[in-house]
């Protein structure tokens, strides 16, 4: 699971009121090459949440985004090839998101996160 | 060597390849995809395919009288575990119909299909759109690559998010495309997050409509788009008439459903969670070319397959369940022909809807 995928899942336990961002417990880490695009990174950009990438990416080990961004960072080749490499390079293989408000671990298994609830929790 | 011996080796060469033709190269729905020798049940182990199989079938014998609908979904889930195998090696990466069009291919108009929803979302590049049961990921491949949007897939079935991704790697797609695991009941996004959302055939398996759409009402932006294909009975159809009944149970019982809705029900039923209704139509209504001659043409298809797989169970290759699977979803192919044949039954009405803009 990659940290763009991260960015937009959330908790959505019954009663659960902030279900984002999701905690990340790693186990194993896997670094995987993808194609350098700018203008794909540049239009993602408003997307992300910023400092939940940035909490995650430290978490997988990886700690060289900036805390703050401005606009005119986009120009920078530099920050997007940090951009690149922390929302599309690192892969969660194993190990678990967990709630931020109870503390529930959903399983990430060879990358696939599983959100499925349990019954008592819908 | 004499004439005789050459004679009959040259016509044991091209009938053992006429037979290795016939069964390994035409009997995959696709060149290098599923083969016959790979069938499993999905995340089902090989000794428990069978009782899950009778399990299911017991559980779907009366969709209109489910009450217990907390289990349709692991019972679906269960469906897909049983058939994934069977449909990507007999039909494809595309879990669902399309109309077909003279002079091309399945694969063609089945990608032209796809391609026709995601171009009514009007998406592209740096958009991020749901798929709502995206089952192994054929049309999120088609609609990534035709449009440059990225496209984040939810499916109940873990055993379909692994082959979607292994697909999209091997397409090149992962970049733009994404499987989670989850039910579109309770979708782990947060609000207001998606620019646009498809869902292909597959909110049929809800046991209300309405907690899907409102489901997809609220990850959706204010101002996005969404469009659904569903699978529901025509104005033809007449709940009285004991044959459209049998036919309609047999679909529902071969296809994992909870009960299939009017096209009535489609409109009232997004307009009740919030959303605007852009535009509905029978996608299979003339001038449409029947979407179920794909199953009929199969039939020898069928026959084939049918020997391959008994074949492999015998041998152990595949495990026993595999056969009675098949040999159910042989006997839905049937009710699905004749729900196409007598109008009564439509797997592609599409409905166009928008989330308001916000009223700030």
């Amino acid at each position: 699971m990659r940290l763009i995928t991260h960015n937009m899942l959330s908790s959505n336990i019954k009663g659960v009121t902030n279900g984002f961002p999701l905690r990340i417990q790693v186990e194993k880490v896997v670094e995987k090459e993808v194609d350098f695009n700018p203008d794909f990174l540049r239009n993602m950009f408003a997307k992300i949440e910023w400092k939940a990438l940035t909490e995650a990416s430290k978490t997988l080990g990886y700690a060289d985004l900036p805390e703050e961004t401005e606009p005119l960072m986009l120009e920078s080749e530099e920050f997007l090839r940090k951009l690149h490499h922390a929302l599309l390079e690192l892969h969660l293989e194993e190990g678990a998101l967990v709630c931020p408000e109870t503390g529930r671990k959903f399983p990430v298994n060879k990358g696939i996160p599983n959100m499925l609830l349990h019954e008592d929790e819908v | 060597m004499d004439l005789l011996t050459l004679f009959c080796t040259a016509t044991a060469s091209i009938l053992a390849f006429g037979l290795y033709w016939f069964v390994c190269i035409l009997g995959s729905a696709e060149q290098k995809g599923k083969a016959a020798t790979q069938l499993s049940g999905g995340s089902i182990a090989r000794e428990k395919v069978q009782d899950k199989f009778k399990q299911y079938w017991t559980f779907f014998r009366r969709p209109k009288e489910i009450e217990t609908a907390e289990k349709v979904p692991a019972f679906v889930d269960t469906f897909y575990n049983l058939v994934t195998d069977i449909y990507e090696w007999g039909w494809g990466q595309s879990f669902h119909f399309s109309p077909s069009i003279p002079g091309k291919s399945h694969r063609d108009a089945t990608r032209l299909h796809e391609e026709m929803a995601v171009g009514l979302l009007n998406v592209g590049p740096g958009k991020r759109i749901l798929d709502a049961g995206c089952g192994v990921g054929g049309p999120m491949r088609a609609i990534a690559s035709h449009s440059g949007a990225n496209v984040v897939g939810i499916t109940i079935n873990e055993y379909q998010v692994k082959r979607a991704r292994m697909h999209n790697k091997k397409a090149g797609l992962d970049k733009l495309c994404e499987v989670v695991c989850g039910n579109f009941l309770q979708m782990p996004f947060e609000d207001d997050s998606f620019d646009g959302a498809y869902s292909i055939e597959a909110t049929c398996h809800a046991p209300k409509l309405e907690d899907v759409y409102s489901e997809i009402y609220r990850v959706l932006k204010p101002g996005s788009l969404y469009v659904s294909y569903e699978w529901v009975t025509t104005e033809a159809y007449n709940p009285e008439s004991p044959d459209h009944v049998e036919i309609i149970q047999g679909i529902e019982r071969g296809d994992a459903l909870p009960g299939l809705r009017s096209f009535k029900n489609i409109a009232e039923t997004a307009k009740k969670v919030g959303f605007e209704v852009i535009s509905e139509k029978d996608l299979a209504s003339p001038p449409a070319q029947p979407w179920w001659s794909r199953l009929k043409m199969g039939r020898i298809a069928y026959w084939r397959n049918h020997i391959v797989v008994t074949c492999l169970a015998w041998l152990g290759i595949a495990p026993k369940g595999v056969v009675d699977v098949h040999e159910m979803l042989f006997v839905t192919a049937d009710y699905l022909t004749r729900g196409g044949e007598t109008g009564i039954f439509t797997p592609m009405y599409m409905i166009l809807c928008r989330k308001p803009e916000s009223k700030l």
